[in-house]
């Protein structure tokens, strides 16, 4: 239990600086991107909506699993590789703990509540990122803005987005801790096991992805 | 007693033990020579059951450990304690957790009676001022002795398997351990712990060891006393061995 307190606090904490800072910046961009072909089309009014869907139920989610699997998982990588190479995992062994109640499961478990909660959160920041853009760059109704978002925020949106990182982060921390587990062969070794980590974890997250929005539109019974 | 029967181990091409054989008993003082990268901490993981054989047999007690699970490994490991090359203490720990962790791991002992036993461990091996110390500011030598003390903590094992305990240390502190390592096998056989030390360092071996074992490209080349050794007609031997008779 200290050891799953532990790593919550070092993934939920310890990544809502980084969460924070990208999804802002997602969001802003996300909204000048969107306001300005809007207003080509005499559309601009609905730039909450459309920003709104695409962070709640795509952008928000993979964004954030990506910058977590760059900080989480290598970070869990490197840290169960340096265990094997110097010995502290077969010292676990050798005292009769088993490397994937002591190291795996608190990480997964870790991942599998903190990378949620964070979609929560940099979600909740893209979208004042976008209402900044709106209001102050962009000139549009702040009210107008919000009432749109609040339109979108209905159980299947918010049930597409919140369902993924609790795939992603289970995904994220397997990947990570497998790739710890096999390094072999120094620095260099621990150097790919970190690497591989970072880019299968990357790989899966947009293949997953894509995979789960097809199966949610499918069960959710939208139409496309 | 520890057998090794044709024991084979390699990794991708690379054969790190070639039908390797050996048979020590738990009170005899061994240690193996060699190189870098000739597979001697290879040999004390495979005596843990911490990694299989591609081929051969590993004998603990008369009972073959290679096909055995990780629990049923449990009760063969009870019968050794191992210190890693560099102690490979939990640097996230200080120095009494990481000497406790066994007795947390193995027994239900109150946290006064871990506390006690931690204190007269370190007190044993002269570092009990360290106890409140993290990993990282603790020396070579001081990181070696809490390795051993935790080691020990476990309980009284039959025999200590010490991987390279004195590389990376300064002749005087190299001595110490050296020192330490005797004064945990005194006594007589059969009733004595025994030790299987793998190193490249003739001399710390020599100053402990009462057996010696010199392995090249996967197979023991040498395995008597320290007589034979220092008479070997083994060229290549003879120049690993030179220290000794500069000493």
């Amino acid at each position: 239990m200290r050891d799953t307190v532990e790593q919550m606090d070092y993934m939920g904490t310890g990544s809502l600086f980084i969460v924070v800072l990208v999804s802002l910046f997602i969001g802003m961009a996300l909204s000048l991107q969107i306001s300005a072909e809007l207003t080509a089309l005499g559309l601009k009014m609905y730039t909450g909506r459309i920003v709104g869907l695409a962070i709640i139920r795509e952008i928000g989610p993979v964004a954030i699993a990506l910058s977590f699997a760059g900080r989480v998982g290598s970070g869990i990588t490197s840290e169960i590789g340096s265990m094997v190479l110097g010995h502290q995992v077969d010292i676990l062994r050798v005292h009769g703990v088993s490397p994937l109640k002591k190291l795996v499961t608190p990480r997964v478990v870790s991942a599998v509540l903190m990378l949620p909660v964070l979609t929560v959160i940099g979600d909740a920041v893209s979208l004042l990122g976008g209402y900044y853009i709106s209001v102050f760059v962009s000139h549009q109704s702040g009210s107008f803005y919000w009432s749109q978002i609040r339109d979108i925020m209905n159980f299947k949106n918010i049930f597409s987005g919140i369902i993924k990182p609790f795939l992603f982060g289970y995904l994220i921390a397997c990947i990570s801790c497998y790739m710890g587990l096999s390094a072999r062969g120094g620095a260099r070794g621990l150097r790919k096991a970190t690497t591989s980590a970072v880019v299968i974890s990357t790989i899966m997250i947009i293949i997953t992805d894509f995979v789960l929005t097809r199966l949610l539109l499918f069960a959710l019974g939208e139409r496309v | 007693m520890i057998e090794f029967r044709d024991v084979t181990l390699g990794y991708g091409d690379h054969v790190v033990l070639d039908r390797m054989s050996f048979k020590a008993q738990f009170h005899e003082k061994v240690a193996i020579l060699g190189g870098s990268g000739e597979g001697k901490t290879t040999i004390l993981r495979l005596v843990l059951g911490l990694v299989r054989p591609d081929d051969g047999k590993i004998f603990v007690n008369g009972h073959d450990i290679t096909e055995l699970s990780e629990t049923q490994l449990r009760d063969t490991r009870m019968n050794f304690s191992i210190v890693f090359q560099e102690g490979a203490l939990f640097d996230s720990m200080n120095v009494r957790e990481n000497v406790a962790f066994s007795l947390r791991e193995y027994t239900n002992y109150s946290e006064n009676e871990i506390e006690k036993r931690v204190r007269s461990l370190l007190k044993r091996l002269g570092i009990e001022d360290a106890i409140d110390l993290m990993t990282a500011e603790l020396s070579g030598g001081m990181q070696r002795r809490v390795a051993i003390a935790r080691s020990l903590a476990a309980g009284d094992p039959r025999m200590m398997l010490y991987d390279e305990p004195t590389s990376g240390l300064d002749p005087l502190t190299a001595e110490n351990i050296c020192k330490l390592i005797g004064d945990l096998s005194k006594g007589e056989p059969p009733d004595r712990p025994g030790f299987i030390i793998v190193t490249h360092k003739v001399t710390d071996a020599a100053r402990v060891a009462e057996r010696f074992m010199y392995i090249r490209n996967g197979r023991i080349v040498f395995d008597g006393a320290m007589d034979a050794l220092k008479n070997t007609a083994d060229a290549e031997l003879r120049s690993f061995i030179s220290e000794l008779h500069v000493a």
